[in-house]
């Protein structure tokens, strides 16, 4: 019975964030891909999504479904993205503890500090997109003010086609482990000691 | 086969109107009640059943007796299309061989950006809220006809043709500007001015919004360029660094038991 001992392990994410992270994640996809078929003319990705129309209606309800899920977000994570401490701040000079194989970096909290940043960022440029979706959608007529919309929708855009790779790379292949919090939502105790030190410290 | 182009000369126009009826006959548009505001000028612009119409301009002049300009308009088939530029629906504006630009309505997804990008004000929409305006009669031009307002023009005041002919033809007869000559990558609407194009009612420099100039050139690449920056920066870093690599290797335990004091 010796080796029967259960692993210590520690709850970092709940049901519902995993949940409401994989609805961002796909209706994230749908507007990337249907956006790249606007942007590009991209045919074959018209007639996958049902035709111009078709694809509008994906295009314009994914959005829906984008913007309400990064609303969620904001009870996960925000108060927890806002409270930048001093180890942060050396976390960042340092690269995160990226830029080398055995480089120390100073504690984190439940998120470090460029998953508090990268939050931050995403929140901003959902919330151009979103807003900005939501006027081309159903107020276009306001001539001037549909192109700074058009622009800002597409600027925000492109600041998530630059976010999004490296939140993938990082939270899983860079970081193994990682993963599993957005699959079961609990990290070994062990590993969270490593990498979230004083939420480790706080939650055990 | 080059490139065409109508040529309006306000100075022979009468301003009978012809061309407004000739479109609306060919294109099948319906008549709309229009308004006494003052002027022979109907409607006021463009409508989506209204391709083209003559704008009435009343100039005072030294010698007492107003001047009456007569300006034909309509879509000006811009060399770049801003309307195209911006249309986010494939294939719902075309530019045809003789550089016409033309609207497929099944295609048209009622977003209205193409009104929001173009300097002329042209795009208009129909009932379904789909894009309508001039298309030069394409249907027309590919059998080799010209379009109906200007096989209508009693007085040439509407001319249709090779392109550079038609700047040769005007330049010939000594008109001082020919406008959209270059502007927007030369405009399929030419027009023969003798003064400045305030005087009839045009903008002296027509150009694309600087906002879509940008968009056009940098934040469009810039998605797959980020997006592509992004994914080679991974993998750079993937391949020189690699992954942390401090998960305990401890023996695989049987069950998680979670350990946390509180959510
Ligand atoms: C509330 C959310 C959103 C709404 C309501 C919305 C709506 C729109 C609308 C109305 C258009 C113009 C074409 C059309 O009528 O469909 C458009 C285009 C586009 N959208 Fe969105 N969108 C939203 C979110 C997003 C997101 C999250 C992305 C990227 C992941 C995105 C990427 C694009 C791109 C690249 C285009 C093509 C560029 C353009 O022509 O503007 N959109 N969107
Ligand atoms: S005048 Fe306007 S609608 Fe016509 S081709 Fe130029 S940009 Fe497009
Ligand atoms: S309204 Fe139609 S034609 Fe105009 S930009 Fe949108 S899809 Fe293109």
């Amino acid at each position: 019975m010796a080796d029967q001992k259960n692993a210590r392990v520690i709850r970092k994410a709940n049901a519902f964030e995993i949940l409401n992270h994989w609805v961002m994640a796909i209706s994230f996809f749908t507007l990337s891909a249907t956006g790249f078929a606007y942007l590009f003319h991209i045919a074959g990705v018209v007639s996958f999504f049902g035709g111009p129309m078709g694809m509008k209606t994906v295009h314009n309800y994914a959005g829906l479904v984008f913007a309400a899920s990064l609303i969620l977000t904001i009870f996960s994570y925000l108060i927890e993205a806002l409270s930048f401490s001093g180890d942060d701040m050396k976390w960042l000079m340092k690269g995160g503890g990226y830029l080398s194989r055995n480089a120390a970096v100073p504690p984190q909290g439940k998120l470090n500090a460029g998953q508090k940043l990268v939050y931050l960022m995403v929140l901003a440029a959902g919330a151009a997109i979103a807003v900005s979706g939501l006027y081309l959608w159903l107020a276009p007529e306001v001539k001037s003010r549909t192109l700074s919309m058009h622009f800002l929708h597409n600027a925000a855009f492109d600041v998530y086609l630059m976010i999004v790779p490296f939140h993938i790379y990082l939270a899983s292949i860079a970081s193994p482990g990682s993963l599993r919090i957005m699959i079961n939502g609990t990290v070994p105790l062990e590993w969270a000691r490593k990498r979230h030190a004083k939420w480790a410290a706080r939650m055990t | 086969m080059g490139r065409k182009s109508l040529l309006v000369s306000p100075e022979l126009c009468i301003g009978c109107r012809g061309c407004q009826t000739a479109c609306k006959e060919w294109n099948q548009l319906p008549g709309s009640k229009t308004e006494n505001r003052g002027s022979f000028e109907n409607p006021p612009e463009l409508t989506a059943t209204t391709f083209n119409r003559v704008r009435y301009v009343e100039v005072a002049s030294s010698s007492g007796d107003p001047r009456w300009l007569f300006v034909s308009q309509r879509c000006m088939h811009c060399g770049d299309a801003a309307c195209m530029n911006i249309c986010p629906s494939t294939g719902a504006i075309n530019r045809t061989a003789d550089g016409a630009i033309t609207v497929d309505k099944t295609k048209c997804i009622e977003c209205k950006l193409c009104a929001s990008a173009c300097p002329f004000g042209t795009p208009k929409f129909d009932a379904q809220n789909k894009l309508s305006k001039c298309g030069m009669c394409a249907d027309r031009t590919a059998s080799g006809l010209p379009p109906a307002c200007a096989k209508t023009c009693p007085t040439g005041a509407l001319r249709y043709g090779e392109r550079e002919e038609l700047i040769a033809l005007a330049k010939k007869a000594g008109y001082a500007k020919i406008y959209g000559e270059n502007d927007l990558g030369g405009l399929g609407t030419l027009y023969a001015f003798r003064d400045e194009p305030k005087l009839y009612g045009m903008d002296e420099k027509p150009a694309m919004p600087e906002s879509l100039i940008f968009w056009q050139n940098v934040l469009k690449p810039l998605s797959y360029l980020g997006l592509g920056g992004a994914l080679a920066l991974s993998l750079v870093h993937l391949v020189a660094v690699g992954p942390k690599k401090d998960e305990p290797k401890n023996d695989e335990p049987k069950k998680d038991e979670e350990v946390n004091k509180n959510g």
